[in-house]
């Protein structure tokens, strides 16, 4: 792992993802300036920094979301940037996983339906998804839950499925952005515990956005984005 | 608070813009076309009363009339009893063709200075002299003489009024006759007065058709018509105010966190929806006066509307105007009813309890009332029909739009049970979370779709029945035929009454056959009694086939008309010949001498042309010359027009109602489609930053939409089909008849429109699901 002027170089054993120069602009606000991290694989990183640093930015031009203006991002030893909207879609379903906010379950779905989306989507039959939908969230503590509805669940239920969604397809990266940011610190604590359990179990690589020191104790590693720059807090590049 | 609401209603940002405009624009499509369909019922009833005057003597009008010829048209007129005017008027309308165009013909003649006067003409014309309506005097000063002018010997003593038109092309003559030669005339009736009652009035079998709109037609077809274009507007309406619901709702939220009171915000709520409604019923007033005269061109009747006829009166204009705004007031009130607001956000006070099957029971007993008169027979008169048949129908419109929820739900769990793609998944989850709010959009179709497929059916039904002509191709257009079928009460069929006459003019058929572009002219003969063999009948259908006698050297001079058998001299031709299919048609030798033809007296005559406007209206003017108290020559297609006039004006009002009602469907099921992307922005934005492909939250939202819609299409269409099977077996003691193509092609234009319609809002999908809507949200 590196991060501010110790770029990795890209195919580099255990590199799983690495941005390198990254510049994004939002019309003539600067968001990244020259953004430079790489990950290992299995390793759980949080991107820390203050409202408007461009961690955000920088999370979505890791997962393909958006794209840079100026510089490159890797994935698995090839380019991530230069690939269609179309590959870069199919890639996020297929090898990334996603845990947001709040407000990402679809409401008309049933807790097992939602997690079981990004099978479906890939094309798994309806009877192994749902499945494997129950398997994970049995193991989130969610035995019971997998009829309600979004509406029908605590802000910390909600969150636990949409973690269950992001780990469903068994990707390689999961990618949190302020997963906690709507739960009291009780919840919260769980699902980072939850988040970081089954990663670790999976061996699923983790980047997690949050500004919030005790969810960031949770990484193995800390980075802090300024000003659209990142620098290393705490860990050691691998 | 007013003026709060006024101030947010006109500049409360993007969003409340859109919704303003959106809404006003739905309230003014709503608003004009209901000024339109009110305007229009009124414009059908004046046509209607204009049509009064040309009943004078028909039996089957209420007052003032009489004649000697009500039962029976052959013959020698007989005495009127009844007649208590001193001056009765000896009257004869009959109808004549030019260049497709009908020519309403009325010979009069005065039998004293107190003889009724038509309407807009200042006296009764005099022998020798007419009045023609504006149309056909502008006809007649621009085509030769031996085309049309010929038929009408005299001179043009003035022109005939507007209020004696139906409508601005009328082509109308009245034409002075003598009593004496008048009272020879078959179907000629003296009147002591003109009639004043329009067709509307007529309810009978003695009615006379091709004269304006019957009462069943008033009553019946007219409001059912305004309803199938009124209802997807109404639907349009209220998707509209569904715009921006949840922005809106998270602002009031917010005003009540500043402190303001529940009955403050519906005080804004509803003068936000009441400046939409005003400015709506202003633009809907645009749109009626903008329109009228365009409208009042198109022949929705069969024929255009005067203008004016297009009008509103005062009850109409204060329904209009004061409802509006009422009704936009009261539903957005009821719209708030739905959640409540708190300083702290909005919540829905229930979650809509899903439909009950309780509601396909109307749709079912709707079937089952048809379904009973089936079996039992439908009453014999029109009252007792409209009464028994009138509720089956009633219940089977409202049941589709009630039972439609119900069965959107009941089909959307069976795929929610069966898919394993995620598109259909959700599709099918959110269709049958809210139901209704899914049929809605699409309601209006139900109904469109249901009334024209009823109409299509029954029309073509009908048509069947009534044995239109067979005659299709250049045959039916370019061979005229004149054997006394054509006038009102006798268009149904080409059963022929009166004999053209034993006398022929002499060189008749030489001086037909020289007119350029005529080919052969053919006699038919008349042989009292005899009728055509059964082996001879070509189809089978009718019960009894009057035959006629034709040369066989003449027939062979127009093969279009069929052939003889081989080594025939005579042969026996069905006098229903439109009923037939000629091409293939041979006629049964018969046992009479050619010799003895001319000894027989002429059932009619047909003219091979080659279909030129000259060559056509010059025979038929020679024709109607030859046999002045003959009704007009027609060529097959002519007569079968005029033969289901009424069909064509209720299949011309039946595609109106779906021209009109699937854009509106369709921009419904847009307006819709745009406020179920707005409730699920975010998580659709948060599926698409995780991959899932655009192509299957497209999926999502054209399964959303379409799904109902096919769904509701189909069942329509089937529950049109086996109403109108029903009906026609009630009623037309037929078996239903598969409507035309046009209908199909029609319907699937109308289905693919609104699919189209449904595609145009992906863009709007890949915009508001882009990751700058999950960044900023």
């Amino acid at each position: 792992m590196s991060a501010g002027n110790q770029p990795a170089v890209a195919g580099q054993p255990g590199v799983i993802i690495e941005a390198r120069g990254v510049v994004k602009s939002f019309g003539q606000t600067p968001a990244l300036r020259g953004a430079t991290l790489s990950t290992a694989q299995g390793e759980i990183l949080a991107v820390m920094g203050p409202s408007g640093s461009g961690k955000s930015t920088l999370l979505h031009c890791l997962a393909g979301i958006l794209t840079p203006d100026e510089g490159e991002v890797w994935f698995a030893g090839g380019r991530l940037d230069t690939r269609s909207e179309g590959e870069r879609s199919a890639l996020r379903r297929d090898r990334f996983g996603f845990v947001f906010q709040s407000g990402q379950l679809v409401p008309e779905l049933t807790a097992e339906e939602n997690v079981a989306l990004p099978l479906l989507w890939s094309g798994t039959r309806r009877g192994p998804a749902l499945a494997q939908a129950r398997q994970w969230l049995g193991r989130l503590g969610l035995d019971g839950l997998e009829r309600r509805r979004s509406g029908e669940l605590s802000g910390g239920q909600a969150q636990r499925v949409a973690l269950a969604r992001g780990l469903v397809a068994r990707p390689d990266i999961i990618f949190a952005d302020e997963p906690t940011g709507s739960l009291d610190s009780v919840a919260g604590e769980h699902v980072m515990n939850l988040l970081t359990d089954a990663a670790r179990q999976e061996g699923t690589t983790v980047i997690l956005v949050t500004h919030e020191a005790r969810v960031a104790a949770y990484a193995s590693r800390q980075v802090i984005v300024r000003d659209g720059t990142v620098s290393t807090l705490t860990g050691v590049a691998p | 608070m007013i003026r709060l609401g006024l101030r947010l209603a006109v500049s409360g940002g993007r969003e409340a813009v859109i919704r303003l405009v959106v809404l006003t624009a739905a309230v003014g499509l709503g608003v004009g076309l209901l000024l339109i369909a009110v305007s229009g019922i009124n414009a059908v009833n004046s046509q209607n009363d204009r049509y009064a005057w040309f009943l004078t003597g028909n039996p089957g009008m209420p007052s003032g009339l009489a004649s000697p010829h009500a039962k029976s048209r052959e013959g020698a007129t007989a005495e009127t009893s009844g007649s208590t005017s001193a001056d009765p008027l000896w009257w004869l309308l009959r109808d004549d063709v030019f260049d497709g165009q009908v020519i309403y013909r009325v010979d009069i003649a005065a039998t004293g200075p107190a003889s009724p006067v038509p309407p807009a003409i200042p006296r009764d014309p005099g022998p020798g002299q007419y009045y023609a309506s504006p149309a056909l005097a502008a006809l007649l000063k621009t085509t030769p003489a031996n085309e049309l002018g010929d038929r009408y010997p005299g001179h043009l003593a003035g022109t005939i009024g507007d209020a004696a038109l139906p409508s601005p092309d009328s082509l109308v003559i009245i034409a002075g006759d003598t009593a004496a030669q008048l009272a020879q005339a078959p179907g000629a009736a003296r009147a002591t007065s003109i009639s004043a009652t329009p067709p509307s009035g007529c309810n009978g079998d003695s009615c006379i058709l091709g004269l304006g709109i019957d009462a069943k037609g008033l009553d019946l077809v007219l409001p059912v018509v305004a309803l199938a274009m009124l209802v997807p507007v109404l639907v349009f309406i209220a998707t509209a105010t569904r715009l921006s619901a949840a922005r809106r709702e998270q602002r009031f939220a917010a005003m009540r966190l500043t402190g303001a009171a529940p009955k403050q915000i519906s005080v804004i709520a509803a003068v936000e929806s009441t400046v939409a409604a005003l400015l709506g019923m202003a633009a809907g007033f645009g749109i009626f006066f903008g329109l009228r005269g365009p409208l009042a061109a198109i022949p929705f009747t069969g024929e255009p509307f005067f203008p004016g006829d297009l009008s509103l009166r005062l009850p109409g204009i204060l329904i209009v105007t004061i409802g509006v705004p009422v009704a936009a007031s009261v539903a957005a009130r009821l719209a708030l009813h739905r959640v409540h607001i708190s300083p702290l956000g909005v919540t829905r006070r229930v979650t809509p309890q899903p439909p009950r099957a309780w509601r396909v029971l109307p749709l079912l007993a709707g079937l089952a009332e048809l379904g009973f008169w089936v079996v039992r027979g439908a009453p014999k008169t029109i009252p007792g029909q409209v009464q028994a048949l009138l509720p089956g129908f009633a219940l089977v419109m409202a049941g589709l739009v009630l039972a439609g929820p119900w069965l959107t739900m009941a089909g959307a769990r069976i795929m929610v049970l069966r898919t394993s793609r995620a598109a259909t998944l959700i599709a099918a989850r959110r269709l049958a979370d809210n139901p209704r709010a899914a049929f809605r959009a699409v309601s209006g179709l139900v109904l469109a779709l249901f009334i024209t497929t009823v109409a299509a059916a029954i029309i073509c039904t009908q048509d069947a029945k009534d044995g239109t002509t067979q005659v299709g191709g250049a045959t039916a257009s370019n061979i005229l035929v004149d054997m006394n079928q054509g006038s009102f009460s006798r268009v149904a069929h080409y059963e022929v009454h009166t004999a053209l006459g034993s006398a022929r003019p002499a060189g008749l058929l030489a001086r037909l056959r020289g007119i350029h572009g005529v080919g052969a002219a053919l006699v038919l003969y008349a042989d009292p009694g005899l009728t055509l063999p059964v082996s001879g009948r070509i189809g089978g259908h009718r019960e009894q086939d009057q035959a006629g006698l034709v040369s066989c050297a003449q027939l062979a001079t127009i093969p279009a008309l069929g052939r003889c058998p081989a080594g025939a001299a005579v042969a026996a031709v069905d006098t229903n010949m439109g009923d037939t299919d000629l091409a293939t048609a041979t006629w049964p030798a018969a046992h009479v001498s050619a010799q003895r033809l001319d000894s027989l007296g002429a059932l009619g005559i047909f003219v091979a042309t080659n279909g030129s406007t000259r060559a056509v209206e010059q025979a038929r003017t020679l024709l109607e010359t030859a046999y002045p108290d003959a009704s007009g020559a027609a060529t097959f297609a002519e007569a079968s027009i005029h033969a289901s006039w009424r069909d064509v004006m209720y299949r011309q009002l039946a595609d109106v109602v779906i021209l009109v009602s699937l854009p509106i469907a369709g921009c419904t099921l847009a307006a819709s489609i745009a406020a179920g992307l707005a409730d699920r922005k975010r998580p659709f934005s948060m599926l698409r930053l995780a991959g899932a492909p655009l192509g299957g939250l497209q999926r999502v939202v054209a399964l959303e939409s379409a799904m109902p819609l096919l769904a509701v299409a189909a069942v329509a269409i089937g529950i049109g089909f086996g109403v109108s099977a029903m009906y026609a077996t009630t009623q037309l003691a037929h078996p239903l008849v598969a409507p035309d193509a046009a209908y199909y092609l029609l319907t699937a234009a109308g289905i693919a429109v609104s699919l189209g319609i449904i595609a145009v809002t992906f863009p709007l999908l890949r915009r508001i699901t882009g990751p700058e809507v999950a960044r900023n949200e």
